[in-house]
């Protein structure tokens, strides 16, 4: 886990001043591509394939908005029989399904549905083992 | 007008947002080291246990009615109360944080109320999943027992007008009242009386006779006129403790300073986030004062620095140094704490003529000991003085996961 102390950057110069100091730019940051409002963001991590087919691997870490509202083709976190479950939502002639690849469940209601946030973002290791290494072993939820 | 907006049963609704399978059930966390009940659900006050229960007492009851215990995880509603509070300031032109769970708003030129009000509500509840109360009214008195009132009508309680404030406040118990302690409270019942609407019919000259200015303030508070500003109550520090108990006795010197070592770089780390440097660092140490077969201790030594510092190597030496003078063999301690006060501003550092300064050195080592510890974590560089065992540190046996800070700690989904 790695916080960056400075985000802008700075330069001390010896000799002689750099003619870009004056235009020197924060360099970018995932995050703000990712985290669009960070006090409503949560991160879980997939664990397992029941979602594979909707494009989320096992261990891929799962960026969470709160103050979403579930629409019709979202992925969203949902709490199903005792445990946190990530799931395709959608509306269907006025029924409400949450999907994956083992199966859905459907209700009437949509307060039926324990619906926690929605996932905006799936962040990938897509290291080869090989290189998995060190600090590099962790790429994903760096 | 202004709002006053309450976490309801903070720690107990921050550890069930990540355990919903905990919703509806009773639920209670402990203070430090697990000793007392500090925050209970709706449903574990229904099964009789009361704020600040110790927990062998509440033990029966816990296991009679299934109740679910957590040990208080400080990081965790650290970081949830920064959430709600970010997010109540988006509505506020000015937020006052009052405390971990609670904070002041004012809604001056903010109309519809009643329709504005829910809105805030519904939106912190979405994006925090921590359920809050708001009260509104037109003093920071008002607005608090409005809060309270709220509790039990869903969640938002406007009182905006005279004559919702006067049915507000006519059966409002006056043991309730912001600013009302055990004091006060005798005085009103010698005197019967037991409401707010009683009490705010006494003349002004009353409160002022009775209870000085703080009372003239309050009759003002309680008519609708604002007397208390919103940041009124921030006083200036005039000391900054840390104390903690041990998980088992500390009957050894050595061990006792790598407490001391904890607490005193907690101690310095603090200082240097407010900016401050002390002139005077007290230590003490205690013994379990309810045990009476125990030898009592109860030793505590100010030490005077000869300039004002704030960086962990000289925080830390005073403290073990001291620590080792009040120490005596054959004592079990359970708590020890280290008290900085003579706050200066870290600005105005005076040298003595006497003695050569280079603490240049030791400020660069701490900022580079904050920075780390700020970015890999705290306790990442620690004085070696700390240790590596540990075992008198506090106990929590029902501690949750750290899920929002810390990546090993997210939870997992199927």
């Amino acid at each position: 886990m790695i916080r960056s102390f400075e985000k802008r950057a700075e330069q001390k110069i010896s000799g002689f001043q750099s003619p870009a100091a004056d235009y020197l730019e924060g360099r970018l940051d995932l995050a703000e591509k990712l985290v669009i409002d960070p006090h409503s963001t949560f991160y879980f991590q997939m664990q397992g394939t029941a979602m594979l087919s909707y494009g989320i691997a096992d261990a891929d870490l799962l960026v969470i908005d709160r103050s979403l509202k579930a629409h019709h083709g979202s992925i969203v976190i949902a709490f199903i029989s005792g445990s946190f479950s990530c799931r395709l939502f959608l509306e269907e002639n006025g029924s409400y399904l949450l999907s994956n690849d083992r199966g859905s469940i459907c209700e009437t209601e949509m307060g039926m549905l324990q619906v926690w946030g929605v996932v905006t973002s799936v962040c990938r290791n897509v290291l080869p083992k090989t290189l998995r290494r060190g600090r590099y072993s962790d790429v994903c939820t760096l | 007008m202004f709002a006053l907006c309450d976490c309801n049963n903070f720690y107990a609704s921050a550890e069930r947002l990540f355990r919903p399978e905990l919703n509806g059930k009773p639920v209670v966390v402990l203070s430090n080291n697990d000793g007392c009940v500090i925050a209970r659900s709706e449903e574990a006050k229904a099964c009789g246990i009361k704020m600040g229960d110790p927990e062998f007492l509440v033990r029966d009851l816990i296991k009679k009615f299934d109740i679910h215990v957590f040990s208080s995880n400080y990081v965790l509603y650290g970081d949830m109360s920064e959430r709600v509070m970010h997010n109540l300031g988006r509505w506020f032109p000015r937020l006052d944080v009052y405390s971990i769970d609670e904070a002041f708003g004012w809604l001056g030129g903010v109309g519809d109320l009643e329709n504005y009000t829910p809105k805030i509500r519904n939106s912190v509840i979405r994006n925090t999943g921590i359920p809050v109360s708001i009260g509104v009214a037109p003093t920071k008195t008002l607005a608090k027992l409005a809060n309270k009132l709220s509790k039990k009508a869903g969640g938002v309680m406007v009182l905006d007008t005279d004559e919702k404030i006067s049915a507000a406040v006519r059966d409002f118990p006056v043991h309730d009242l912001w600013g009302v302690g055990r004091q006060y409270y005798k005085k009103f019942e010698e005197l019967n009386i037991s409401t707010v609407g009683a009490l705010r019919e006494m003349p002004e000259m009353w409160f002022k006779q009775h209870m000085t200015v703080m009372g003239q303030r309050m009759w003002n508070e309680l008519w609708g006129r604002p007397a208390i500003p919103l940041d009124a109550v921030r006083d200036v520090k005039k000391g900054i403790t840390v104390s903690r108990s041990f998980r088992n006795y500390i009957e050894h010197p050595d061990i006792l300073a790598e407490a001391l070592t904890l607490y005193a770089s907690r101690l310095a780390e603090k200082l240097r986030a407010e900016k401050l440097r002390c002139l005077y660092l007290q230590v003490f140490l205690y013994t379990n004062k309810n045990r009476e077969d125990h030898p009592q201790h109860f030793p505590s030594h100010t030490h005077k620095l000869l300039i004002a510092s704030n960086n962990t190597t000289d925080l830390v030496s005073i403290a073990v140094r001291v620590s080792a003078m009040l120490f005596k063999y054959g004592v079990k301690y359970r708590k020890a704490g280290v008290i900085a006060s003579g706050l200066v501003p870290e600005a105005e550092l005076q040298l003595s003529a006497f003695t050569p300064h280079d603490n240049g050195k030791k400020d660069l080592v701490s900022g580079v000991l904050d920075k780390l510890n700020l970015a890999y974590g705290r306790g990442t560089l620690r004085m070696a003085t700390e240790g590596f065992e540990k075992n008198w540190r506090l106990k929590h046996e029902y501690l949750s996961k750290s899920y929002t800070t810390r990546w090993a700690d997210i939870i997992k989904v199927v």
